[in-house]
Order: structure tokens, then sequence, then C-alpha cells
């Protein structure tokens, strides 16, 4: 990306990204979600503590391309059980603060996520942290790290996209 | 006024409630059962709770549960691991509410009483409060009553007296063997901290379920069809060579390495079927540790799944760790083992285990849905009793009494079953 198109970029444009990408979530639109990343070299990573290393720690996900296409594929099969059915989820995303560096974008945000599922209700939150790129025009996700509030915490099922 | 009996306790007839082809429901629901569980199981027979590699250091020290009991493991000045029981001698706080950490002493929160890493008293704020038969070194952390290791893997039972960690083991010291022997100097690393998942079904269900080889073609049947190298590195049919195995005292198996040996001379098909070239450290390492005829043996057979009694998953390259919390609710712990001096396997079963494990895994995520669903079922009072009869009668029996059956068969749930009825009806006092 050259100084030219990300000073294209607005905070609005980077804030209708991340808007439209939880609902994405949300609506389980598994397909439309994975093409918002980056063709490859990509991370989806989702730690068990600040800080981890994960190299050498072990991670909830981490996320290669291939293994998130893996993951993908497994809930389009419509077999997944911990997602069939899917739970009901809406999330709210705030707090959005965007640093521009040479040649990708990173942004952090909080999320807060209320997921509904049987008689029960759980409210998953945590910061985002996207690093976006642009490849044909079109931002993408080269990175996602999310690291949940609760994350040292024992979980329930994460089969969600978060 | 009418003279009473003193009352009686009914006591819970678990010969009844576990047949050998059946099971009572309300052994996964009856708070009372769980409550004897914690006692009988848990605080009265060993248990694990945590392996050595964890506390590598002197002053390192994690926290755990054992049935209802918050435990210390960590590893003293001259290198001896000790368990204490969290909790000040004092008034009674809790000592170390952090996972893990390291500290050269440990200082109650609340009085500020500090203590060695040996359990000694060694200081506490004006002292000369005390009455003259206040005695110091009778107020120390409490160890727990014993502590064991084998392998590295420390396990603790919370009463002085009854069988030894060695009796209570028995076969299951093979499968230690079997998973410390694919590493090139007999030793493993738990140092990759572990996933906590929290599950809505009863621990005895993720018992039963770590070996169960029934279940894999429908709870895992999204990622058979998602995934190729899943679906394809082992037979899963009902005619499959794999043996489930019932080694008495509680523990079992589902011995992959019957299916290995059948399909050929591969090597690590239990890594997923990494190709012997793209290891080239670990395969020398392994020949030079124990010549090239037994390592090959080793790198086919791969580690064992299996299932410890009563909260120990030796599950592959993984360890699982199953904590009750309430006759509904259960914690199961999993970490990647990490084999010395293989440092390119480990970086693989580092990403194989969040591949399958935890609560985003392709795997676990799924078994958890299954353990709710059948929790709840079982809630409901009829039919009454839950058929665990598959298989029964057509066992081959060794002659050292260890029990084989075919991949589907649920012996291996059985074993467990049989020594859970002789530790539940056990009248000794506790």
């Amino acid at each position: 990306m050259d100084a030219m198109s990300r000073r294209s970029i607005s905070a609005e444009a980077v804030h209708q990204f991340l808007y439209h990408e939880a609902r994405l979530q949300d609506e389980h639109r598994y397909d439309d979600w994975e093409a918002l990343w980056a063709a490859e070299d990509t991370l989806y990573w989702v730690p068990m503590r600040e800080g981890a290393d994960p190299a050498r720690e072990v991670s909830y996900i981490y996320d290669n391309r291939s293994r998130l296409a893996s993951r993908i594929r497994q809930l389009n099969t419509g077999l997944r059980h911990s997602q069939a059915p899917h739970s009901k989820l809406r999330r709210l995303i705030s707090n959005i603060e965007i640093i521009d560096r040479e040649g990708h974008i990173d942004v952090q945000s909080n999320f807060i996520l209320v997921e509904s599922r049987r008689s029960l209700q759980t409210i998953w939150s945590g910061r985002t942290t996207h690093r976006l790129v642009l490849q044909d025009e079109q931002l993408r996700i080269k990175s996602k790290t999310v690291l949940l509030v609760n994350c040292e915490q024992p979980l329930g099922n994460l089969a969600f996209l978060v | 006024m009418m003279a009473t009996a003193a009352s009686i306790p009914a006591r819970t007839d678990y010969r009844h409630l576990v047949q050998d082809g059946r099971l009572h429901g309300s052994l996964y629901t009856s708070p009372a059962i769980f409550a004897e569980e914690m006692e009988k199981i848990f605080h009265g027979g060993w248990a694990f709770v945590a392996h050595e590699s964890e506390i590598p250091n002197s002053g390192d020290f994690v926290t755990r549960k054992v049935g209802t009991q918050s435990l210390i493991a960590l590893r003293d000045k001259d290198g001896t691991p000790r368990i204490y029981y969290n909790r000040c001698p004092h008034r009674g706080a809790t000592l170390c509410q952090s996972a893990t950490g390291n500290r050269s002493r440990i200082t109650c929160p609340y009085h500020g009483w500090t203590f060695a890493l040996d359990g000694r008293l060694i200081g506490l704020p004006d002292e000369a409060g005390y009455p003259d038969d206040f005695v110091k070194s009778d107020a120390g952390m409490v160890p727990v009553a014993r502590m064991e290791g084998y392998g590295g893997f420390l396990f603790v039972n919370l009463v002085p007296s009854g069988i030894s960690l060695t009796d209570h083991l028995g076969h299951a010291t093979e499968l230690i063997d079997a998973l410390l022997g694919l590493s090139p100097t007999g030793r493993i690393s738990l140092s990759a901290g572990w996933m906590k998942h929290r599950m809505r079904s009863n621990w005895k269900m993720i018992v039963e379920n770590q070996v169960d080889g029934y279940h894999a073609q429908i709870v895992h049947g999204s990622l058979l069809k998602a995934n190729r190298v899943f679906a394809t590195v082992r037979d899963r049919k009902s005619t499959s060579p794999t043996r489930v195995r019932d080694f008495g005292m509680g523990h079992s198996d589902i011995d992959h390495a019957s299916d290995y040996r059948a399909a050929g001379d591969k090597l690590f098909r239990w890594t997923g079927g990494i190709e012997p070239e793209r290891l080239p450290t670990y395969v020398a390492a392994m020949n030079a540790a124990y010549g090239e005829e037994d390592a090959r043996r080793r790198m086919i057979e791969g580690p064992p799944h299996s299932m410890l009694f009563p909260n120990i998953s030796l599950a592959e390259m993984n360890i699982m760790v199953i904590e009750p919390v309430t006759p509904d609710i259960s914690i199961q712990y999993t970490c990647p083992v990490f084999l010395e001096g293989a440092d390119d396997l480990n970086a693989r079963t580092l990403r194989r285990c969040e591949g399958a494990m935890g609560p985003a895994g392709f795997l676990i995520a799924d078994d958890a849905e299954i353990g709710e669903l059948t929790q709840m079922g079982v809630a409901n009072l009829e039919p009454e009793w839950i058929i665990l009869s598959r298989g029964m009668g057509k066992e081959e029996v060794l002659d050292n009494g260890v029990k084989l059956a075919g991949l589907m068969d649920e012996t291996s749930q059985r074993g467990f079953w049989r020594h859970y009825r002789e530790v539940m009806s056990s009248t000794a006092a506790l």
C-alpha cells in the first residue's frame, strides 16, 4: 500500500469494515467472512493470556490461512454439533483506535458479544487487533488477534466466529 | 416422650446403580452421589495434580483443584516437589490465587504470615502477641497426606493410608512408559500451558467419552467430511483392527497402535501422517536413543490414547485433566506434550493441539456439545437405565487380566465403572 492509497482510506471506511465483519460473523455468513481475509499468510489468533508467545504456548485459536479455511469448511458442513443449530449472536464494536503504519493499518477495538444458545445467555468481551491491508483496492484482514477478557478462565464452546 | 432411634443416613447402593451392562441415570445427576465421589474417589484415592516439568525451578508453583480441594504444587529450594493445601494455617485465607508463578517464600495476603517453600512458618507480624503455648513449628503450611510421582506425573492422595500409587496405576504405568518412550531422552515437558474448557456435563461422561470408539463417525462427522487427513489417517469402521482395552483399576484405552501396525510400517500416522523426512532431528535422535529397529516400532505405534482413573487422560500428544465442579459442570484442561529433544515435532504438536482440542477445537467443541445434550437428556426420569452392554461377553481376556475388544465396544467404559463401583461401595472409614 503506498502513501497515496493509505491516505485515501478514511477512518469511516475502517469503521464500516469492522461493522460489516461483525455482522457477517453474527449471521454465520462463513464464506462471506472468509472472503474478507487476505489470500495468504494470514493469522487468526485467540491467545490464552495477554503477552503470550504462540511459538511456545498453546492458544485457543491459532489459524494460518489453510487452518482458517478448514474451520470454515467444517462449519459449512452444517454437521458441526457445537454450531448446529447456530448460536444466536449480536456484537457491538466500540473504542476503535486506528494506527496507520507503513504498508498496513492496525486497528484496535473493543467488543461485547451476546450469545444465546438454548436456555443460556453468555456475554463475551475483549479487545481485537486487526491488521488490514489493501488487496485489489479492497480492505482485507491480514491478521486478527482477539484478547478475550476472560481468556485465562475456563471458556465454554467457542465454535462460532469471534 | 417416645424414644427414637438415631437416624441412619440411607446409603446409596452402588452395586444396584452400576450393573455390568447398564447404569442408573442418577449417577450423573445426583448431588449426593457427586459429594460422595469427591470424598471416596478424589480425596480418598489417587488423583493427578501436576507434572514436574510444570515447576522446573525452585519456587515455581501451580495451583490445582483435586475434588473440592485447592492445592499448591511447588518446587522446594532443594529441588523437591511439594504439595500443600492452599490455605493459611492461621485464619484460613487462600495463600496463592494465581494459577502459576514463582515465589521464594509464600506470604498470606491477610495477616502477612510467611512460609518457606518447605512449609515452615518463618515469619509473622507481632509474634510476641501469641501465648506461650503457641508453637511456631506446628503452624506451617499443611502438605497433602501422600504425594507420589511416576514419570514426572505427580499424584496425591489426601488420606494417609491405603494402596500405593504403584498399585493404583497397575498396568497404566505401561501407558505412561509408552508416552515417555516417544521422547529420545525419556522426558516430556508440559510447558505450553493448559487450555481450560468449561463443559456442561458430568465429569464421568468426559471420562467415558475419552475412550469411546463408537461416537467418532457421528459426533465428528463434520470433520470427517471437511478434513481429508483426519478422515483417512485411521480406520474408524466397526471392523477396524483397533482394540479397546480394559486394564483394571478403572484404566482403559483405545489402542490405535493396533491399527497403525495392521496398516503397515508407515511412521507417524499419529501425527496426522507427517513424512519422516520432515522430522529429521527427531528421527535421528530416536534412532540414536533406541536403535533403529526399536525406534521404528515406537514411531509407528505412537502415543497412548488412554484414560487413567479418575482424572487424567494421556490423550495421544496431549494430556487432558478432568475437574468436576458440580454434578453437571466440569472443566477439561488440555496441554500439548512436548518431547525433550524433538523441537521439530513439538512445533507441530502445539498447532495440532489447537486444531483439535479445547473450546474452539475441531473435535472437542463437538464432544462438549454432545456432553451437554447428554446431561440434559439423562436428567429425564425415564427410561431410568443407560445401556452399556455393547460387546459384552465377547472380550478377549489376556493372561495378565487385560481385556481386549473391538473399537466400537463399550469394554473400556465398563472397566471404568467396575472400578468405580468397587471404590464407591467401600465402607472403609475415610
